[in-house]
């Protein structure tokens, strides 16, 4: 996973931004600084997931009986899976979100202010147990690994292009707006959690999009969601 | 979003050039995939069942490549047509020839990912490895972009990737003559050097592991 995001940096991040036109990404100085924390969140979603294939193949290997065996209650299990998931994504994507602060220097000489960093971590936070929610949720519906494979394949790609981590989101309402893109398509782009991450970022580096309130609570609301409902479902499965 | 410049090295519409890449990511994605089967077979132990059948060791290998690059190209049926009517089919015949090049492409690709698993004999580094592979390989062809608008460093390493070729012919075939890299005779000849290579190292590998247990 960290070849592919360092290959989307170094190479595709590289060549599309002599492809992309200037007008898309003139906010944002050009296409690479605009795609860095888009990456950065991609990463963080990438790693957040990872979790439902580990609790999938517990399932379907019966381990549950030993984890039920251990020293702490159901509750700080089920609890301890989802967040464990969500910790996953922020250490892995770490290192993604530094280099992109530091090629943002860089190129613009801007660095986010405490506060800035701050609500940058505790969106992204936010989004990263959101996903591991979500990810052992969509685990614990079926016992089948190719069924769970492919339901991922799906998430994924609604999630990734569905969202403003590839093009900026004015840009896809616009294009709603021209009739280009149907209407359902620019609201999933607006409430997309990952939008929500790759803006925020976006907001605290170059200042573009303007940050909004919306972008934390429309994260806030995706994690507490999942969270709940993967505990819940973790909880009936591990009783079951 | 794209610049005008892009369309015109993509052949006039970079919406087709960007659905024909695509179906090659995918093909070579199912094809790979042929490993974690056999990976899966050693962890159950069905090798020492497929071992006791009355076929050579060889024809077993042969068949697994065979399999895995016929499976691939099952996979993607659906789409690669739904792209090639978006597209428009013009010469029938070129896609005949497109689809028999891409054939031996997903075999080769089925061969490689089996000679790297049996080297390898361990899932994790095989999926670590697999996966550096992957993003390089797909990110450094013609696939998603055109040359043109690659560095140069990375330009050149396209010109040699076995997807630059097949995502060549198979735009060759489905008439977006344009935006092609080099003569579709030349695709042909890289892809089935491509296949000959790791067809046969598949074989041999494969073929060494499985004697004596040498899979575990």
């Amino acid at each position: 996973m960290i070849s592919m995001n360092l290959a989307d940096l170094i190479i595709m991040a590289v060549v599309y931004t002599n492809m992309v036109s200037q007008e898309v990404s003139q906010k944002y100085l050009n296409y690479f600084l605009f795609f860095s924390p888009g990456i950065t969140i991609t990463a963080l979603f990438a790693a957040a997931f990872m979790i439902g294939r580990e609790i999938n193949r517990e399932l379907r290997r019966e381990i549950s009986h030993y984890l039920l065996s251990l020293p702490f209650s159901r509750w700080e299990l089920a609890f301890g899976r989802v967040l464990s998931g969500g910790l996953r994504g922020m250490v892995y994507m770490a290192p993604l979100l530094i280099t992109t602060i530091f090629i943002t220097w860089v190129f613009t000489g801007n660095i986010p202010s405490v506060l800035g960093i701050l609500i940058i971590l505790t969106t992204l936070f936010l989004v990263s147990v959101g996903t591991s929610g979500l990810s052992i949720t969509m685990s614990l519906s079926t016992r089948s690994f190719e069924k769970f494979v492919t339901a991922r394949g799906v998430v994924y790609y609604i999630l990734f292009f569905c969202s403003s981590v590839f093009y900026p989101l004015d840009f896809i309402q616009q294009l709603g707006r021209e009739g280009t893109l149907p209407q359902f398509l620019v609201l999933i782009a607006e409430m997309n959690p990952l939008s929500s991450g790759a803006d925020t970022t976006r907001a605290f580096l170059f200042g573009h999009p303007a940050y909004s309130p919306f972008m934390l609570l429309n994260v806030a609301l995706f994690a507490l969601i999942f969270v709940l409902t993967a505990s819940f479902a973790y909880l009936k499965i591990l009783q079951g | 979003m794209v610049k005008e410049a892009v369309q015109i090295e993509a052949g006039g519409n970079y919406f087709h050039f960007y659905a024909a890449g695509i179906v090659i990511t995918l093909l070579y994605s199912m094809a790979v995939f042929i490993s974690y089967d056999i990976y899966e077979e050693a962890d159950h132990g069905v090798i020492e069942y497929l071992l006791s059948l009355p076929i050579s060791r060889r024809e077993l290998v042969l068949g697994r490549a065979i399999g895995g690059g016929l499976r691939s190209f099952l996979y993607v049926a659906p789409l690669m047509l739904i792209v090639l009517l978006m597209i428009g089919i013009t010469n029938p015949f070129r896609i005949l020839i497109a689809f028999a090049a891409l054939f031996l492409f997903a075999f080769g690709v089925s061969g490689m990912s089996i000679t790297i698993a049996v080297s390898i004999k361990s899932h994790d580094r095989f999926d670590i490895l697999l996966g550096a592979l992957n993003a390089f390989i797909v990110r450094l062809s013609t696939t998603m972009y055109p040359v043109a608008f690659m560095p140069e460093q990375y330009a050149t390493l396209a010109q040699f990737n076995p997807l630059t070729f097949a995502a060549d012919i198979f735009r060759w075939g489905a008439g977006l003559e344009a935006s092609l890299l080099a003569n579709p005779f030349l695709s042909v000849l890289g892809i089935l050097m491509f296949f000959s290579v790791f067809t046969f190292l598949g074989i041999i590998f494969y073929e060494r592991q499985l004697e004596g247990g040498g899979w575990r």
